[in-house]
């Protein structure tokens, strides 16, 4: 008997406990419209990151010069963004400004289904066209299919990045080996190590660094508008043209010269980046994303980085974009904060913690090792020569060049039937858009 | 003597097996991120580190998580074993017309992909208000957990003997009260072993919870630990101290009710 009686008291409880977690947002909800108003902000990188760092002083000074308005910030799981955006934007819960991936499977898919509001008269009021460099726009601008380069502005982004070459100067001094400055250097440089027993560069075959590797050498056999013809669908592009061709054979060859591990075709991008920290390997090709966890956790060693030698083209593009939901309750507010983000002062915080800025004074970076890394991607963004990176072009297109690249690694397909491999999706996607 | 051994050796080696990620997860929660960059996940930590977890708690409100997930599995599990009961009690006693079909369609129901149950959802919650509330996902996953427990039920129900229901009805009981009083406590170990996977099952739910508890404030202790991947990054170390906190109370809970999971399973077996 009093077992049911304890039974019934337990879900009595547990019934009140529910109710109770259904009312909850409701009261946050009004106390949102009846007092002081609200900015609802999300992002998801993470407090101690270059950006985490620069987004929280733009926070304290966007609540300093809006008296009466609290920021009410929320750090999202990338996860959960990526799954259910166009649900969340599509709901009352949607926030005022939100952080989101750039790119057509992304930001351009939102906007197509109407979900991100239409940014051009404010990034022209406001001169925020006029501090971006027209690669950096490339990935703001989408047009009616909802497709990058072209059409109205959808995002804002506050930060870039770009591949480049990480070195570890004490192997270099070791193995008496040169940083090199041209191609042909480079690949000298890298003998000397084979020569010496050591495997130069550190390459993830499993995830996106080796097709990384694989596009900067197709792009330094290219120019802008074969990028554009690749990237954005203006003009035919060949696949056993002179870019790919270079690529995939220069592929196989490195890892027949012993530059590049048979064995790495397994590895993924966190194994590769921490066996570079662990002072395994003398190089590591591989994005910008990575220069903030080098400089706060490599101690054993010094390093350094510099620009693919060579080219002109490299990939990198703009870093994630500021969007502001069509759904959003105080776009007013939004523009405001994406404003103070694009301000020299917020944009400076971000070069010194680590970042790369995309409207900073060069000046006012005073770390040498964050200057590097800054004038790098001002020589890079001048030049215009931002590639993007070679997954985007098609949806699914990221796991077909892991496999083709995959292949050369393994020498299990020819670099021919690997391009053959690799064209297919693309040319099919080309289908369907109807290019 | 040979044989006993090489039982002990073999479950010796299982056991050794199971814990391996465990302690791997353990080494790394109380490494330095410095000291995993430099030595790799494998080695022995230099010194203990606890910032790792410390940082991890505070920056999700852990805490806040936890009671999220305690209110949200405790109600689904007690929920959806009432309703399994009721519905098992109509299949499997009551013999309904077409139950067979009826059980087929729960069976359908319980293989279908949480995926393609989204945005029927996702429409359905935003309709009734209930999106981005505890409240729906609790509502929810009572049914999904019901789908398989009155599927079970049905089928344990179906076996009951029905002297005792026959005796009961010849003593004056009704229908409601033969249920309370004879089937439920008749069965019990097999609801109690039903009530703890549901609320294990639902504490480890991922998708669902990710799609519909939006607000930070609403989230379950797996999402808070999606936090840490992020779009090219990962932070090894803070991921396996947020993997211990996510792991250890679905650890004690499961030693907390170890016997009562026990004696379920093998009262089964005596029968």
């Amino acid at each position: 008997m009093s077992k049911v009686r304890t039974c019934v008291a337990a879900l009595a409880m547990l019934a009140a406990l529910a109710a109770c977690g259904s009312t909850e947002p409701e009261a946050g909800g009004q106390a949102a419209s009846g007092g002081p108003r609200v900015l609802k902000l999300w992002h998801y990188e993470s407090a101690d990151g270059a950006m985490g760092k620069a987004w929280a002083e733009a926070i304290k000074q966007f609540e300093a010069s809006h008296p009466g308005v609290k920021v009410q910030f929320e750090e999202k799981a990338f996860e959960q963004i990526r799954q259910s955006a166009g649900m969340i934007l599509n709901s009352d819960e949607a926030p005022d400004v939100m952080e989101y991936n750039k790119g057509n499977a992304t930001a351009g898919l939102l906007s197509k289904q109407g979900l991100l509001t239409d940014l051009t008269p404010e990034v022209t009021r406001r001169g925020w066209d006029k501090l971006l460099s027209p690669s950096l726009q490339t990935t703001a601008k989408y047009d009616d299919r909802g497709i990058m380069g072209s059409g109205k502005w959808f995002g804002v982004p506050n930060y870039a990045e770009y591949v480049m070459v990480y070195y570890n100067k004490d192997l270099f001094e070791k193995h008496k080996v040169e940083v090199p400055t041209t191609f042909d250097e480079f690949t000298a440089a890298m003998d000397e190590f084979v020569k010496d027993g050591v495997t130069p560069l550190a390459v993830g075959g499993a995830e996106y660094p080796a097709q990384q590797i694989f596009y900067q050498l197709a792009l330094s056999k290219a120019q802008r508008p074969w990028v554009d013809g690749f990237q954005l669908y203006k003009g035919k592009v060949d696949f056993h043209g002179p870019e790919f061709t270079y690529a995939a054979e220069t592929t196989a060859d490195w890892v027949e010269k012993g530059y590049i591990a048979k064995d790495s075709a397994g590895v993924k991008a966190e194994d590769m980046g921490v066996s570079f920290m662990g002072g395994k390997y003398p190089i590591v090709i591989t994005g910008s994303w990575w220069y903030g966890r080098f400089a706060s956790e490599i101690k054993d060693f010094e390093w350094g980085s510099f620009l693919w030698p060579g080219n002109t083209m490299h990939a990198g593009s703009s870093g994630n974009i500021w969007v502001v939901p069509e759904n959003a309750k105080n776009k007013d507010l939004a523009y405001d904060f994406i404003d103070i983000t694009m301000k020299k002062e917020i944009q400076n915080l971000l070069g010194n913690s680590g970042g790369i800025p995309v409207a900073a004074d060069p000046a006012a970076i005073t770390d040498p090792k964050n200057k590097e890394l800054i004038e790098n991607f001002t020589k890079l963004s001048t030049g215009d020569g931002l590639a993007f990176y070679p997954d985007w072009p098609a949806p699914g297109y990221y796991d077909v060049l892991v496999a083709g690249v995959q292949n050369l690694i393994n020498g299990s397909k020819t670099p021919s039937a690997v391009l053959d491999e690799i064209a297919g999706p693309y040319e099919e996607n080309l289908a369907d858009i109807g290019n | 003597m040979i044989r006993k051994y090489s039982v002990l050796v073999s479950l010796a080696v299982l056991a050794v097996v199971m814990l391996v990620p465990f302690v791997i997860v353990t080494l790394n929660a109380v490494r330095s991120p410095q000291d995993y960059s430099a030595n790799g996940p494998l080695s022995l930590p230099d010194g203990l580190y606890f910032d790792g977890i410390v940082e991890f708690w505070n920056r999700v409100d852990f805490g806040g998580k936890l009671w999220n997930s305690l209110v949200i599995s405790g109600s689904v599990a007690v929920l959806a074993v009432i309703l399994s009961v009721l519905n098992a009690y109509a299949l499997g006693i009551g013999r309904v017309r077409g139950r067979v079909w009826i059980l087929v369609v729960f069976l359908v129901a319980n293989t279908l992909p949480q995926e393609a149950l989204v945005y029927p959802l996702y429409y359905l919650s935003k309709q009734a208000g209930l999106y981005d509330s505890r409240l729906g996902v609790i509502i929810i996953f009572t049914v999904i957990q019901s789908a398989f427990g009155t599927y079970l039920l049905a089928s344990v129900l179906g076996r009951f003997p029905h002297e005792i229901l026959e005796a009961a009805a010849i003593d004056g009981a009704g229908k409601w009260r033969a249920l309370w009083r004879i089937v439920v406590p008749i069965s019990r170990p097999t609801l109690s072993v039903l009530l703890i996977f549901f609320f294990i099952w639902t504490w480890n739910e991922f998708f669902l919870p990710l799609v519909f508890l939006i607000s930070n404030e609403n989230q379950t202790v797996p999402v808070a630990l999606g936090v840490l991947q992020g779009d090219k990054m990962m932070d090894a170390t803070m991921s396996s101290a947020s993997a211990l906190l996510g792991i250890l109370p679905a650890v004690v809970f499961f030693l907390i009710f170890q016997r009562t999971l026990t004696r379920g399973v093998t009262v089964g077996a005596i029968k």
